[in-house]
């Protein structure tokens, strides 16, 4: 039979620094891998152990792979260690990815805070590729500080992508040379010009700033199936077989990690 | 059904057990507890015994072992490590009904779905399973609040029920029947008196059981009362006496969680473990960055009534809780889920 557990081997290419903390690297496993937005893999590092992340690259691309990682623990720790060419491995994808098809046709709201871009640059490529199938996709994003921002060179480009495309960001304190927004990402969703009723919001970030943006959604007019929110837990297996990535019932490897809030909202401590 | 005497049953263990490692149950003298146990010599050891209630180690840990490597990576073939003559074939003897039904209830988890472990699978594939009639009831054993009885009914390859003499046996499976229809030689048809002794003992135990389970809600009107019990105070008190061993989810017939970690084999070699995993120790949800959604002992016993009798009657449609009461025996707290029950139903009541 298939080994499921089996990391397929991978060669780090290039290792692009982001912020102090955060880095991309360039993965190229020995056989090509397709994943669709959303989806995560399982990432080894040799001896070290495995760490769910979801991809930052386009999902048209199988040969190659981008995986944007904070630097926040052990198997992050060995990562950000590495130099090109060294040999990691890759399990997945797992998981059910961005809804796509929800978000056809829709005022699409993307939220991001801090790493948490790095899977939503993967949906943003998705959603560039075919801007004209969406009325409107409005990027909003947040960071700490100017150096914590995330992929920087590419908000241009994304902003002039397309007519029905924006990009608007903001750090959380006052920085000496910004001159843009300040303010947790939620200012951003104050005096939001999205159409509400036509909208879905997709989010991914540090769990408090989900609950934030979660209330403020919510206090501007979302109903809680129009929001996405990409959940955090431990996992393991990635397949809904090892028990530890439950948000209530649902399993985040199978049935999210992005869940629709309207499913989870009963769950106690479901922002941890 | 026939009847086999229990010199000829001995004999179609040892013909069985050339087809692979035969497990059974074995008393042991001072604590009267029954172990399975791996026997390769005959006769069988004089301890050996078909009577009595459920054994010491759940069924669950034939499929799904304590720990073993699941990964030996970078390897010319990642499928070597899963390929079926790797594994052995076994035989369990004496398997109760509330471990035959767990064990269905891990297959569901473990080979249903979208993805199959493999290693789960093959070794279910490769067992066979001979139940056994409890001919006692043990103190914790409340199988019949969660509707199940105390002779095996269904999913098992051949069952035997004790009776003076020998046992009735029956198949359960495609396999149990060509046991029986290979070694004829063994079996009788059942005398008269024989089927009414095995069911005079079947209703003692069950009258033992349900008098010793009086004044217990049965289960399955808990997932509605749990429900209603989210943050009700009473995790608190029962998780005050927990003292976090994780000896409750390990003993548990139907808890599978297992947890994946690396290790160097040499320099350039690496293997990857599974070893199986308890919801009610601290580290087993916490993140990187110690986030941590279970951070109290609270919210994890919680964890475990909900994921045996509210979760999982979601997902996979059943209470992953069948009564055997290995929990109760084990917990050194005396925590016993019955008074869980009690509570919780009595709370919500009011």
């Amino acid at each position: 039979m298939e080994n499921p557990y089996y990391p397929i081997d991978t060669v780090v290419e290039d290792i692009i620094v982001e912020t102090p903390t955060i880095k991309t690297f360039v993965l190229k496993p020995t056989r090509p891998i397709s994943f669709r937005a959303g989806q995560f893999m399982q990432l080894t590092v040799p001896g070290v152990g495995e760490a769910p992340f979801t991809p930052s690259s386009s999902p048209s691309v199988s040969e190659r792979m981008e995986i944007t990682v904070l630097r926040t623990g052990k198997v992050t720790d060995a990562l950000h260690e590495l130099e090109p060419g060294a040999r990691v491995g890759l399990r997945g994808p797992f998981g059910k990815g961005y809804p796509m098809d929800t978000l056809e046709g829709k005022e699409v709201l993307i939220v991001g805070g801090g790493v948490g871009l790095a899977p939503l640059r993967s949906l943003i490529y998705a959603l560039l590729e075919r801007a004209n199938k969406y009325k409107r996709i409005s990027i909003k994003y947040g960071a700490r500080l100017p150096e914590e921002l995330c992929f920087r060179k590419e908000y241009d480009e994304w902003d002039k992508a397309a007519p029905n495309v924006d990009f608007t960001n903001t750090i959380d304190v006052p920085a000496p040379g910004w001159t843009g927004r300040v303010g947790l990402v939620t200012v951003l969703l104050d005096g939001l010009d999205v159409k509400i009723e036509d909208s879905i919001s997709v989010s991914c970030g540090p769990e408090i700033m989900l609950k934030f943006v979660t209330l403020k959604l919510l206090e501007v007019g979302y109903k809680p199936y129009q929001i996405y929110l990409s959940m955090n837990r431990k996992m393991s297996c990635g397949m809904g077989k090892c028990g530890r990535c439950n948000v209530g019932h649902y399993y985040l490897c199978i049935d999210g990690p992005d869940m629709c809030y309207d499913k989870i909202k009963h769950v106690p401590n479901v922002f941890g | 059904m026939k009847f086999i005497d229990s010199t000829n049953f001995e004999r179609l263990l040892k013909k069985l057990s050339s087809e692979g490692e035969l497990f059974i149950p074995v008393r042991n003298e001072d604590t009267s507890k029954i172990s399975l146990e791996r026997v390769e010599d005959f006769p069988l050891p004089k301890e050996t015994s078909f009577d009595g209630y459920r054994t010491v180690e759940p069924l669950k840990a034939f499929g799904q072992l304590l720990r073993y490597p699941v990964a030996e990576y970078p390897s010319p073939d990642a499928d070597e490590i899963t390929s079926e003559d790797k594994f052995p074939s076994c035989i369990v003897v004496g398997a109760r009904a509330c471990d035959i039904v767990a064990m269905q209830l891990v297959d569901k988890v473990q080979v249903e779905g979208e993805f199959t472990d493999p290693f789960y699978k093959i070794r279910r594939d490769k067992m066979l399973v001979i139940g056994a009639d409890c001919t006692e009831c043990g103190k914790s054993c409340f199988c019949n609040l969660l509707g199940n009885k105390p002779w095996p009914e269904r999913d098992f390859d051949l069952t035997i029920a004790k009776i003076s003499g020998g046992f009735l046996i029956e198949a359960g499976s495609e396999r149990g029947e060509k046991i029986i229809e290979q070694y004829g030689e063994l079996f009788t048809e059942p005398r008269e008196g024989q089927i009414e002794a095995r069911d005079e003992i079947r209703s003692t135990v069950e009258k033992e059981l349900e008098e010793n389970n009086r004044g217990y809600p049965a289960a399955e009107g808990l997932p509605e009362i749990i429900r209603d019990a989210l943050t009700d105070e009473i995790w608190d008190e029962i998780s005050a006496r927990c003292v976090e061993c994780g000896a409750c989810t390990n003993i548990c017939p139907t808890c599978y969680c297992f947890l994946l970690y690396d290790q160097k084999t040499d320099g350039e070699h690496f293997q990857r473990i599974s070893t199986w995993d308890s919801c009610q120790v601290t580290g087993y949800a916490r993140m990187a960055g110690m986030l941590n959604p279970r951070p109290r002992l609270t919210d994890r016993v919680k964890h475990r009534y909900y994921h045996k009798y509210d979760y999982l009657v979601l997902s996979h449609h059943a209470i992953y809780c069948t009564g055997c009461g290995r929990c109760i025996d084990t917990c050194s707290a005396g925590i016993d889920m019955r008074d869980t029950f009690r509570q919780v139903t009595e709370k919500v009541a009011r």
